[in-house]
């Protein structure tokens, strides 16, 4: 069902990089949670959901404004995202079968989680206005998009120069650096690894909160959305690399663009290419296009 | 067959070894059976079945639904029931999904013991159904799913599932986009374009709407398909890719709350300052929630009921005492799942609770309602309503999208036929 080619538009590309902006947001915590504490979070999408369902509360329930809830939906993430690791995975650690039982345990809450949500929510999608300072249209060539996609854009290339001026830069990017490479050796050091591993989990919990935050006004907002964006965040890590935030980043970008693109070119091509990429990368580079947090 | 004598399969003619009633032993024991046929509801009540969505983005259809059929019981059971008996309604949620519509459908016939089913949103649903309530003998009143499969008689195409059993009295998708296809051919676009759900719905929509399209002539041509997955989040890339390949005109048969979704993302993408027509087929406004997107006024959409057509007596009486009890208007939902409580008090009135004669007395009678009057197509079981296309306006008084200018499509089956024949389609008519 080849459909008509054509160039892509400002608006494939626009929308490509803000589809990757959100997936970056998502998939740099996994891949962060990953890279340090060894633990696949299948939650990882049910908590970018808690995201978006908190920005909806607190811009249309609770007190109308989209900011603060921008700030209590990647907060509240990371405190659940604690509570979950200090209750349920840091018991796990030392098992033999730890990894098999991490990905049980998150599996889950991703159950859990959804559960709560159509109890609390129902499960009709809920749409999230943008913030009124930036809930006009932009044209550019043609192609009309809200300005709102725009700073999405911006908000994960800042997320993403942070998060690397943190890992590189600071005492704790260094300890969380170390502690990925050799956790007995960081610990024999003197590195409070338990304390560290529920730190990076907040940290990624808060940017899956952040990132389900921020999308909110780009989406609409229901139960189904964590297992929509969890397969995408799989796909994204896998290509870029396990713990890499730079592989995060390019996979999500890549991902977001064939997304927006795809459909253009070839029916479900927005499925197809990033499966096919992931494959790829599989066979001839199993680690990833960027393996290892400290590249 | 709720509260009856457990004697009744008898009386009404069934030995006792039909079809139904050896699924029924196969399934729990004769014995068993026989107990619960006693313990389901009570000796005063008829009950029947209604399989709609009501959870996740089609939910509304089922709540819809529900305002319908509990009016006409209510007004049924004010006047005495039916034959002095009570009739009681057994909702259950079909999730849109073939599967759980299916394990539905069993308890519903085999634990509740109902005396016959309506409803149905979901086409993919309703195909899985169809085969199974003919296992059961069972009658079964589609009231919205619209595929013409449903009652294209089995063996016209390989996906026909109709059978003497399966009704439907609403129009079809096939009758839908005949209509879609006159309104085609007077706004004279050079090239059309669709966005539709990611099932058979989504395609055959698209299918029927060219194979109309060709059949009576339309010089145009169809340039860009895009079908997301049913729940999609996010249409931009869809709606980015349609915009790129510049239609004139869009088809889309978008429903649910994934029209609401569609309808805000398409807005903020100045979708109705390029596209100069889109023709919603599901989304007559009031078809949409007080709280969801309305649709833009000047588009056109269709219904499979208008509230105010046609102006008779009984249309205009159900519109106003169901606007008095939900302060709404009534979506073609709450109409058809309205009208098919009383097609069974009607046929239980004439025929008594034998499934065959209900059925039997669905295919030999006229029928009326707030729709107008009507009967059953011999061999497809398809009610003889027109399709309805119109263009969105708001009307104040009822503070809800409601359609002007109506193009009320009535064709024949035979036009239908050469239609498609005349297009070089397969596809079945299914009217």
């Amino acid at each position: 069902m080849i459909s008509t080619l054509s160039f892509v538009s400002v608006s494939d590309l626009v929308i490509g990089l803000s589809l990757g902006s959100r997936l970056f947001l998502i998939a740099v915590g996994l891949s962060l949670i990953f890279g340090v504490l060894g633990v696949l979070n299948f939650a990882h999408g049910a908590l970018y959901m808690i995201g978006a369902y908190l920005a909806l509360a607190f811009t249309t329930q609770v007190i109308d404004n989209f900011w603060i809830g921008v700030v209590a939906g990647a907060i509240g993430v990371g405190v659940i995202g604690v509570l979950i690791e200090v209750g349920t995975i840091r018991p796990l650690y030392d098992r033999v079968e730890a990894d098999l039982d991490q990905l049980i345990v998150t599996f889950g809450f991703v159950l859990v989680i959804h559960e709560v949500v159509r109890f609390v929510w129902g499960s009709q999608p809920y749409s999230t206005p943008a913030p009124d300072a930036l809930a006009f249209s932009v044209s550019v060539s043609g192609s009309t998009f809200s300005a709102y996609r725009l700073f999405v854009i911006v908000a994960a290339l800042v997320v993403m120069a942070a998060l690397w001026l943190f890992i590189r830069r600071t005492y704790f990017g260094a300890l969380v650096r170390g502690t990925s490479s050799d956790r007995e050796m960081a610990s024999m050091l003197g590195v409070d690894v338990p304390r560290l591993y529920t730190g990076v989990f907040f940290l990624g919990s808060f940017l899956a909160g952040l990132g389900g935050a921020l999308s909110a006004p780009l989406q609409s907002t229901s139960p189904a959305l964590g297992e929509q964006v969890i397969i995408d965040a799989f796909i994204i890590v896998v290509i870029g690399g396990l713990g890499s935030m730079f592989g995060a980043f390019v996979g999500a970008m890549f991902v977001g663009l064939m997304q927006a693109i795809g459909p253009s070119f070839i029916a479900a091509g927005h499925i197809a290419i990033p499966f096919l990429a992931m494959v790829l990368v599989l066979l001839v580079r199993p680690e990833g296009l960027f393996g290892g947090l400290g590249e | 067959m709720a509260g009856k004598p457990c004697t009744d399969d008898v009386q009404n003619g069934r030995n006792g070894l039909d079809r139904r009633t050896f699924l029924k032993g196969a399934a729990g024991g004769a014995a068993v059976t026989t107990v619960a046929g006693c313990l389901g509801g009570g000796d005063d009540t008829i009950s029947l079945g209604a399989l709609y969505i009501f959870s996740g983005f089609g939910s509304l259809y089922g709540e819809e639904a529900e305002r319908g059929y509990e009016l006409a019981v209510e007004e049924i059971n004010n006047d005495g029931g039916i034959d002095g008996q009570d009739v009681e309604i057994i909702s259950r949620d079909t999730e849109g999904d073939p599967n759980a519509g299916i394990r539905q459908m069993t308890s519903l016939i085999e634990e509740e013991n109902v005396d016959g089913l309506f409803g149905l949103d979901s086409s993919s649903v309703a195909q899985s159904i169809a085969p199974q309530v003919q296992e059961y003998q069972m009658p079964l009143m589609a009231t919205h799913a619209a595929t013409p499969f449903l009652t294209s008689p089995e063996g016209e195409h390989d996906n026909s599932v109709g059978n003497e059993w399966v009704f439907r009295n609403s129009n079809s998708l096939s009758h839908d986009m005949y209509g879609a296809a006159q309104v085609a051919a007077t706004l004279e676009l050079d090239e059309w374009a669709t966005i539709g759900p990611d099932y058979a719905f989504g395609y055959e929509t698209w299918d029927y709407f060219q194979a109309y399209c060709e059949g009576i002539g339309v010089d145009t041509a169809f340039t860009e398909e895009q079908f997301p997955a049913l729940e999609e989040s996010d249409y931009s890339p869809y709606i980015s890719s349609i915009l790129d390949a510049e239609p004139d005109g869009v088809i889309t048969p978008l429903w649910g709350s994934d029209l609401t979704t569609f309808l805000g993302q398409a807005e903020q993408s100045g979708w109705f300052d390029e596209i100069e027509y889109t023709l919603f087929s599901v989304g007559m406004g009031t078809d949409l929630p007080a709280d969801g997107s309305p649709l833009p006024e000047g588009e056109l959409a269709s219904t499979r009921y208008d509230p105010f057509e046609p102006d008779t007596e009984e249309n205009n009486e159900f519109r106003e005492t169901y606007v008095e009890e939900y302060d709404t208007l009534p979506t073609y939902n709450a109409e058809g799942a309205y009208r098919a409580v009383y097609l069974y008090r009607n046929a239980i009135e004439e025929a008594g609770t034998n499934a065959d004669e209900i059925r039997s007395t669905f295919e030999e009678s006229e029928h009326t309602g707030p729709v107008g009057e009507y009967a059953f197509a011999p061999e497809t079981n398809q009610a003889t309503v027109p399709a309805i296309w119109g263009e969105v306006s708001y009307d104040d008084e009822y503070e809800s999208n409601v359609l002007d200018s109506l193009e009320v499509s009535d064709p024949s089956p035979e036009e239908m036929q050469q239609a498609l024949e005349d297009a070089g389609s397969d596809l079945p008519t299914g009217v």
